[in-house]
């Protein structure tokens, strides 16, 4: 078998393992930190939702007497688990994974990748700072105007600036990230790593780096915006002095939509790397599967306004349309997945299990998608529990179980060291009825009225058994991460021995030692088709 | 049975496929029976409501229907095809199939198009305003309260119901409007989005400043005597899920004398204020001009309150004791007007003054 041969340029440093790790260029090290910031950062989303949580469980206002003290809980909620857990999580999971799936010794642009990761912190503390300093964004992690700008009963004092700069500050991290993984992508494959060779997450990360690209410059300019408005006297958004409000959701909305498939999609890559490998077959339908991926990017730039479709002012039957057309390459994926398991032989190790999991909710997630898409059914459930079913379906049925596949998946190349299969499955079922028991009911509160962002709801509307019944399950879900906490934290030190390739996978980054050496190969096997290391085990019987 | 290694034994077959069939059943059952009916909006009270609730039934049926295909397409193959011990042989390496694909490419197409048609059709129904509606209603929502003005064929303010929500004690309050007449709601807002949204109806609309929204409903004639719930469902500040109101379904005759009463109320002249002490108080920027009240104890009083902020901005001055019983309720007023507040007399003691809409506006008034 012929490899091709490396020149390892390194120099080992005689310094402490702190100061390697803070100072670090290496793109395994970086994203390890990304995933642990970003999973910190979870978890201090999560106690906020369980403080929202517990407020709702019953009628009346027992927790947080204080009404903007809510608005600000659950605005703060939102912000912290898209921009800085799962956008970043994904981002640190492509950073680990994608120079060594492709062959590469490292991102393309080293420097700019730590500061990349250190701006998130950065960001991240800014933005949490708020809370002590006269209190935190308080008009949803969308900050609508006019209850964005200044004024007493808008948005008063530090909070909703601080969030227009730890935001903007995140995105530019997002977007040097984008470029550093394009060039990374197009500029360093290996030999032999043609596009189509590529893994399913490289293309994935790949289509998210494009959308980044193209949509956070844009939030970007609507936050600038609105922070002139604030603090400058700007009119952007004033509809007293000739702006106009719904300008900025439609600015907002051209990012955030295609946000949501940056947030997916390289789940999406996670698990299509995890079911083949633990069915034993290939990726049913590659190409398809990469045709569907640009697919779903390309559209996702065109259905924002399926937000808005109550404002009166939306060209309706355009995005209807085209927010109904996204469906078709989402099941085009949805097939593939299921076909690619079909007449497999499964083992049903965590990151199976995780992946199964996607599968199950993100069905969920699709389908109750299409109810808004539809114009009239939107008019009656926009605004209400359904939104927050269907999204969660979407971010926490999919991507955050995609990511957990891909943390029990990678986990063994990052450490050395196989996490507990026993404490997987007990977190996996804790997550899997929580997020259940969390999310199905808040259809139903959806249908029957209740709307999303109220602090306080009517005894006698119906809605509390609902509630309750989501609020037990949220608990359930936070529950789940004590299994995980503690599995990584034994497993570091007594797990089994990972070797270089214990899932007898299919991809480069299980042809190098684990963990991989900085220069990540000594030798890479040869590529000839999506598959090389399974190409190396079985030699040709797969094509 | 075929005796190719590669087949799995009969029974695992028999128990994945009655695993799907017990999910399938399951879920049929829970459809069938009452506690489905949870996933189905409220019956619908108007005639676009229940365009909107066919249309859902439609989508719904459709939704579980994949639902069930896929999931239980998963299902199968995570049971059937689980890896034996004695399966060290590959399994066929089967990369794609351009035939299915195709099937299920065109296939959802086909679907999410005659979806989005249905859609668009309901959509011309609902979303219909005609030139001359029976009643015109103005709804002015500002943070956090309601107020609907009641117009003329010409388009010209009749009266203004100023307290949103029923109360099923005095009978008064809320949008009374007729049955089985077309009502058309114009919406308004001085301050931030709100929304107008009554879940019987399976509608809202958002109600955005700087912009004049639309829209044209009609309650059927059986829902006579019902009142119906709405509330503000776009996120518009600390009082947002305060910002309640009520629309009343009334027979034709019934609302022609709600009407008049209401006009009548809002031509009568205002209450004269007591013979004891009288406070000024204003309000402006959503803040009281005063921090503290003295008036005497056990002696009637009363506050002639100017309400300096612009229309839509609604404030009234409600006395709440120490532990927090209201023993005074007025009626809210309207931006840039005044009214004459008469209050009982009140026991020695330290009191709130407060705003029933905006919970900020707060100040202490000693009797002594």
């Amino acid at each position: 078998m012929a490899t091709h041969a490396l020149a390892p340029g390194t120099q080992t440093y005689s310094r402490g393992t702190l100061y390697e790790w803070l100072t670090t260029t290496d793109h395994k090290k970086i994203g390890i930190m990304y995933v642990i910031n970003s999973f910190l950062f979870f978890l201090i989303g999560g106690v906020l939702a369980l403080v929202v949580r517990t407020e709702l469980a019953t009628p009346g206002l027992q927790l947080l007497t204080d009404e903007h003290l809510y608005n600000e809980m659950f605005t703060m909620h939102a912000t912290v688990m898209i921009f800085l857990f799962v956008i970043p999580i994904l981002a640190g999971l492509g950073n680990y994974a994608v120079p060594l799936q492709i062959g590469a010794p490292d991102m393309a642009f080293p420097r700019i990748n730590a500061l990349s990761l250190w701006m998130l912190p950065l960001g991240g503390i800014l933005l949490l700072s708020s809370f002590v300093t006269g209190g935190a964004a308080a008009a949803g992690w969308t900050s609508y105007p006019p209850l964005s700008a200044e004024g007493p009963l808008n948005s008063p004092g530090a909070g909703q600036d601080l969030w227009i700069v730890s935001i903007v500050l995140i995105g530019t991290s997002s977007i040097l990230g984008a470029i550093n993984f394009l060039v990374t992508i197009f500029k360093m494959r290996a030999p032999g790593m043609t596009l189509f060779r590529m893994p399913i997450m490289v293309w994935t990360v790949l289509v998210t780096s494009v959308l980044v690209l193209m949509a956070t410059p844009v939030i970007t300019s609507a936050l600038v915006m609105l922070f002139i408005d604030r603090n400058y006297g700007g009119h952007f958004f004033d509809p007293a002095a000739g702006g106009s409000a719904v300008l900025y959701q439609n600015i907002f909305w051209f990012y955030s939509h295609p946000a949501v498939y940056v947030m997916v999609l390289p789940a999406m890559g996670v698990i299509s790397e995890v079911l083949p490998v633990f069915s034993r077959k290939p990726l049913f339908g590659y190409k398809a599967f990469v045709f569907a991926t640009a697919g779903i990017g390309a559209l996702g730039f065109s259905v924002w306004a399926h937000h808005m479709f109550t404002t009166g002012a939306v060209f309706l039957p355009f995005f209807s349309l085209l927010t109904f057309m996204i469906a078709v390459p989402t099941g085009v994926k949805m097939f593939n997945w299921v076909f690619t398991m079909f007449r497999g032989q499964l083992t049903f190790s965590t990151p199976l299990i995780f992946a199964i999991g996607f599968l199950t909710m993100f069905l969920i997630g699709g389908i109750n998608g299409a109810f808004s898409a539809s114009v009239p059914v939107d008019f009656a459930l926009h605004d209400t529990y359904w939104v927050v079913a269907h999204l969660h379906y979407v971010l926490f049925g999919g991507s955050v179980f995609g990511v957990f596949a891909g943390i029990y998946y990678w986990f063994p190349k990052m450490s050395g060291r196989m996490l507990d299969e026993g404490l997987g499955k007990l977190q996996f079922v804790l997550m899997f009825v929580g997020f259940n028991l969390t999310f199905f009911p808040m259809h139903m509160l959806g249908v029957q009225g209740m709307p999303r962002r109220i602090a306080d709801y009517a005894g006698d509307a119906g809605w509390n058994d609902w509630n309750l019944a989501a609020t037990i399950g949220g608990f359930m879900i936070a529950a789940s991460m004590l299994p995980f906490i503690w599995n990584v934290f034994v497993s570091l030190r007594n797990g089994k021995v990972a070797g270089d390739d214990p899932w007898e996978a299919n991809t480069l980054e299980w042809a190098t030692s684990s963990p991989p050496p900085p220069y990540n190969f000594d030798h890479l096997p040869e590529i000839r088709s999506e598959r090389p290391l399974f190409d190396a085990r079985h030699g040709r019987v797969g094509h | 049975m075929s005796s190719t290694p590669r087949k799995r034994p009969a029974p695992d077959a028999l128990v994945a496929g009655a695993v799907v069939a017990i999910l399938i059943a399951l879920v049929a059952a829970v459809f069938l029976t009452g506690w489905g009916s949870t996933l189905y909006p409220p019956d619908a009270a108007t005639s676009q409501g229940r365009e909107v609730r066919g249309l859902y039934d439609i989508v719904f049926a459709f939704a579980v229907a994949i639902f069930v295909v896929v999931e239980g397409l998963i299902v199968w193959s995570v049971l059937r095809y689980r890896r034996k011990p004695t399966d060290e042989e590959l399994p066929v390496q089967t990369h794609g199939n351009n035939l299915v694909e195709i099937i299920w490419t065109v296939i959802p197409t086909g679907i999410v198009l005659f979806l989005f048609v249905i859609s668009w059709q309901t959509l011309n129904t609902v979303d219909a305003v005609s030139a001359q509606p029976d009643i015109r209603v103005h709804a002015i929502a500002g943070q956090f309260a309601w107020q609907f003005e009641y117009l003329d064929e010409n388009g010209n303010k009749v009266a203004t119901q100023l307290a949103p929500v029923y109360d099923t004690d005095t009978s008064l309050g809320g949008m009374a409007v007729p049955v089985g007449r077309s009502i058309q709601v114009t919406l308004d807002s001085p301050d931030v989005i709100h929304a107008f949204y009554v879940p019987r109806f399976l509608f809202k609309r958002d109600v955005v400043p700087g912009q004049t929204n639309r829209f044209e409903f009609t309650i059927d004639e059986d829902e006579v005597g019902q009142v119906f719930r709405g509330q503000c469902a776009e996120l518009c500040g600390t009082g947002h899920r305060a910002m309640l109101f009520n629309v009343i379904a009334l027979s034709p005759a019934d609302y022609d004398a709600w009407l008049r009463a209401l006009i009548e109320a809002n031509n009568a002249t205002p209450a004269p204020l007591p013979s004891g002490p009288v406070l000024n108080v204003a309000a402006k920027n959503i803040s009281y001009d005063q921090a503290t009240l003295s008036v005497p104890a056990d002696a009637a009083f009363g506050i002639t309150f100017d309400n300096q902020d612009p229309p839509g901005v609604l404030h009234d001055i409600d006395i709440r004791d120490g532990s927090g019983r209201v023993v005074a309720d007025q009626q809210t007023i309207d931006g840039g007007t005044k009214t004459n507040y008469a209050y009982d007399p009140l026991a020695a003691g330290s009191y709130t003054f407060f705003c029933s809409i905006h919970a900020n506006m707060t100040g202490t008034l000693t009797a002594e």
